[in-house]
């Protein structure tokens, strides 16, 4: 129907010709990129062989610190128990486990320590203790978190040993297998609950006070935990993202033991959209100020393990150096300025930091340096991170991932409906 | 640890081997160690095949495919071929605009399952790859090779048995992933038990090509010979071992995945679109390809390096350091075929422009030859870690994939349908105006769509990079470029329709063309 109409080039072949190739050499700058790809390609791989043989060699290095850390047999080391006791408890107890008065108990010449050996330390090591407590006629009321789940055996044994030998003039040592056995029982269980249930493990310990009678369960306990474990018809359960033991995970924070005035302020600010998070203001939305709370309540007076370990390739000593002394050359000051020795937060404003999810720290930090996340009391936040490098937001992150948690609060630090009726004012106010 | 030590260098020896393959080759042909086909060696084709004489003797490089019988034994399968790969090009586009307006459009069509962005997007890329590209690919690839081997096309009652097959296998496979019964890997979503029907198809295939590769009456084999040879033996390999169910696990899966999902690009689709490129540029211009020493280097560097390209996929993955660098490093190697590819054809194109006016296929083709070169060089460089780091993970990527699968494998083969139809049916175009306006909207509609996933990708990664935003701002920031996809891919889908309503026309209309005419889809 078009065939009369169509101009045809006379260049055009006809239907028969054939296609075919001409012989041509082949140009030279093909040759030129070949060769230059292909040394790039071996310098390429060259380079990948060497990072597999760094790869190996921390991985032997790992796999023999594995060893070590599970040899069973070798005896505590004298030195490595002093660097590790200057590094997790020289920070409360002093360096020469003098203690301070009133607050922190001696170490050094302890009747404890005298009394209960290396095989005490250990226990109250591992699980941590809280509550009144006599030491050589004095009384204390403090909390002392469970460095079970940051220490490994080895570790342990050695801080336990050089308490009860280098401190004290004790003679017993206490090895990592028998550390192992002691962890088998008592791992799991609750921090001491003072004086009282040690007087228990401790023959011929001084009279102690009366332990505390744990706070009473309001009426409301088994909604709470209905709330935390199974959720309601509008909001899924608090511990379907943050853990059986609000441990948290990546992410996600752990709750226990943040002070409850601090998680309520955060609760509301969620509900008004003053701190911004998907999942959170639907939760919030859904919960009632008494639900509030009770959970916060709840969270705070939670004392679990560390669900953390640092994960991001984060360097612990420029982490230890920011939380412990904070940097200067940079403006940052000591994160344990404000957060409380060893992160444990001091209530209500400043919430712990210690074992809390590393990549939720890290995210956090960034979250308030570019501006996403506005609502911590005088932008104090805000400042810090922005000086702060993302290297220096992965290791102090990391280390504070490597410290031991924070106790749950005494009840008295709990929140109650008037309280936090003022919070929520107060929390509005920054805004 | 030893283990992986033994692999890695067996892997690397892999590029090394390749590389000493290709010198060896390159070698060869600068001394004359390889026999080039020179005229008389092409003239040497039409001593007895079938009625070769029928032709004037006295002009080289001249055969009639037509009067010689050839042509039409293949027509009908060829036909069938065509008409089902343009029903899945149409299905599949669809699909993809509407998994493409659900990104920006969340709630639309929430109501069914079938209708959510995963699946749809997965029947999108079933249906294109397996429906359409591999289709339209091997009724280029029937078409041809009978053609250049100078003989008729044989066992064709079994590759009509295999396109029966094929499009079962496909419907089944789409119909599965709709509903949610997939293997639950990316380009291997089709479950195993129907993959076994594909198989039977493709064994369905290869068996005639072989068959008729034996009985050819050429001492040469034209170029897009060993493309399509070569890919035809390729597929069912990397079909076969990456469907076979309970094999790999873990990280090792994904391995397997990326080999295979990189190769059914780069040892499937491409040698299709190459191949079929090579045949009809010089076809429809009439001139010869420049080189067949860059033809030869072109082939083989694509067959020694491709296979280990797939791995790039997983930088920043669990697996082994030296894989993916090994890969990264045969990923830039890519460069060497890509240019020789690019020299033969776009020297043939260049020389000869006029030729773009005359005819729409070669528009297509040309299109689609320019969109293989840049699509190969993007490749390679996104492979760089450095570049990689910013891609991975963001639309851009998305962006690269249809430049590689659409722009050039899916132009190739459009314009080779709009040659071949009229030849295979005797019958012209009925609406020849309609073919321009497929191409140009197939042209502004893929560039509209590709500027938005390229800029928007990148935009995207960077904000990804960012630690101190959140996440959501790297979403929210893309919603006009997904709209610019969005509407990129509706005029891409439209040209799509336009090819549809012609060839459909076509079959309704009386045979019109007389023998000797050339060039039926000539514009005008």
């Amino acid at each position: 129907m078009m065939s009369d109409k169509m101009k045809k080039d006379p260049r055009l072949p006809d239907e028969t010709f054939e296609p075919f190739e001409e012989t041509r050499r082949i140009p030279l700058p093909v040759y030129w990129i070949a060769i230059a790809l292909a040394i790039w390609g071996v310098f390429m791989l060259v380079e990948t062989s060497h990072s597999t043989q760094v790869a190996d060699k921390a991985r032997a290095q790992l796999d023999k610190q594995e060893q070590t850390k599970t040899a069973q047999v070798s005896a505590p080391d004298p030195a490595a128990g002093k660097a590790l006791f200057s590094d997790n408890c020289a920070t409360c107890h002093g360096d020469a486990g003098e203690g301070v008065a009133g607050a922190f108990p001696p170490l050094h010449g302890s009747d404890v320590v005298k009394l209960g050996g290396a095989q005490a330390v250990t226990e109250i090591v591992m699980r941590g203790i809280g509550g009144p407590l006599n030491v050589n006629g004095e009384s204390y009321d403090g909390e002392m978190p469970a460095f079970g789940s940051v220490l490994s055996d080895k570790e342990i044994s050695e801080i336990a040993s050089y308490v009860a030998t280098g401190l004290n003039d004790g003679t017993k040592t206490i090895s990592a297998s028998e550390v192992a056995d002691i962890r088998k029982v008592s791992g799991d269980m609750d921090p001491w609950n003072g004086g009282a249930e040690l007087a228990g493990l401790i023959n011929g310990l001084p009279a102690q006070p009366d332990a505390k009678t744990p706070a009473a369960k309001g009426p409301d306990a088994k909604l709470v935990a209905q709330l935390v474990n199974e959720g309601t018809d509008t909001v899924w359960s608090c511990a379907s993202c943050h853990g059986e033991k609000g441990e948290g995970l990546e992410t996600v924070p752990r709750l226990a033991g943040l002070p409850a005035a601090y998680l309520v302020k955060q609760l509301h600010d969620f509900q008004k959209g003053a701190r911004f998070n998907d999942s959170m203001a639907y939760v919030a939305k859904g919960l009632s100020d008494r639900e509030i709370i009770d959970l916060a309540n709840y969270y705070a007076g939670m004392s679990s393990p560390s669900g953390a370990t640092p994960s991001l390739q984060g360097d612990l000593k420029r982490g230890a150096q920011l939380a412990k002394e904070g940097d200067w050359s940079i403006g940052v000051p000591a994160c344990f300025t404000c957060h409380g020795p060893s992160g444990i937060g001091v209530a209500p404003e400043f919430p712990g930091i210690a074992a809390q999810q590393p990549s939720y720290v890290a995210h956090q930090l960034a979250m308030w340096a570019g501006g996403a996340r506005h609502n911590s009391p005088l932008g104090l936040m805000a400042g810090i991170s922005k000086a702060l490098s993302d290297a220096d937001r992965r290791s102090v992150a990391d280390y504070l991932a490597s410290l031991p948690p924070v106790p749950g609060s005494k009840p008295a630090d709990m929140v109650a409906m008037t309280t936090s009726a003022s919070a929520a004012k107060e929390s509005s106010n920054d805004q | 640890m030893q283990i992986t030590e033994t692999l890695g260098l067996l892997l690397a020896l892999s590029f090394i081997i390749s590389l000493l393959a290709l010198t060896i080759l390159i070698w060869a042909i600068a001394n004359k160690q390889v026999h080039t086909p020179d005229a008389d060696d092409a003239r040497s084709i039409f001593t007895p095949g079938e009625g070769a004489e029928i032709d004037t003797p006295d002009k080289p490089h001249h055969f009639d495919t037509e009067r010689s019988g050839i042509d039409q034994v293949s027509a009908s399968p060829v036909m069938w071929l065509i008409a089902a790969a343009v029903f899945w090009l149409i299905y599949g586009s669809l699909h993809g605009l509407a998994a493409s307006l659900e990104l920006h459009l969340p709630d639309l069509m929430s109501g069914a399952a079938q209708m959510t962005f995963g699946r749809m997007r997965t029947v999108h890329l079933n249906s294109v790859a397996y429906g359409w590209a591999s289709q339209a690919g091997l009724a280029a690839v029937f078409w041809i090779i009978p053609r250049i081997f100078h003989t008729k096309l044989r066992m064709v009652g079994m590759v009509k048995l295999g396109i029966v097959l094929w499009n079962i296998g496909v419907a089944a496979g789409v119909m599965a992933i709709a509903n949610g019964w997939t293997d639950g890997l990316e380009w291997l979503e089709i479950p195993w038990q129907i993959d076994i029907v594909l198989a039977l198809g493709a064994a369905c295939f290869v068996a005639p090509l072989i068959s008729t590769t034996k009985h050819r009456e050429v001492h040469h084999i034209y170029v897009s010979g060993w493309y399509f040879l070569a890919a035809v033996l390729w597929f069912p390999v990397l079909f076969i071992i990456a469907n076979i169910p309970g094999v790999h696990h873990g990280v090792e899966q994904a391995t397997m995945n990326w080999w295979y999902a990189h190769n059914v690009l780069g040892l499937w689709l491409t040698p299709l679109g190459v191949g079929t490129a090579y045949y009809f540029i010089p076809k429809i211009i009439g001139k010869p390809i420049y080189s067949y020493a860059v033809s030869l280097v072109g082939f083989w560097a694509l067959a020694l390096f491709y296979s280990q390209v797939g791995i790039h996929h997983l930088i920043g993955g669990p697996v082994p350091t030296w894989l993916v660098t090994l890969s990264v490093v045969h990923s830039v190697m890519m460069f060497v075929p890509v240019i020789a590819v690019a020299i033969n054809q776009h020297v043939t194109v260049a020389r000869n422009l006029w030729a773009l006016k005359e005819s729409m296929p070669l528009r297509f083709i040309w299109f689609g030859a320019l969109s293989y070169t840049a699509a190969s060089f993007q490749g390679s460089i996104e492979a760089l870690r450095s570049v990689n780091t910013i891609t991975h993970f963001t639309h851009y990527t998305v962006g690269h994939a249809h430049l590689g699968a659409y722009a050039f494998v899916s132009l190739v083969l459009m314009g080779a349908i709009y040659q071949i139809v009229p030849r295979a049916t005797g019958k012209y175009f009925p609406f020849p105006r309609l073919i321009a306006w497929h191409f140009w909207l197939n042209v502004i509609g893929f560039a509209v769509y590709f500027l938005s996933l390229t800029i928007g990708g990148v935009l995207q990664g960077l904000a990804q990079l960012d630690a101190t935003k959140p996440f959501a701002d790297s979403v929210i920031l893309l919603k006009p470029y997904l709209e610019g996809r969005s509407l990129g891919g509706g005029l891409m889908t439209l040209g799509h329709v336009l090819l549809a309503i012609n060839l459909i026309a076509l079959g309704f209309a009386k045979k019109t063309r007389e023998t000797e005419t050339d060039n039926m889809v000539a514009a005008e």
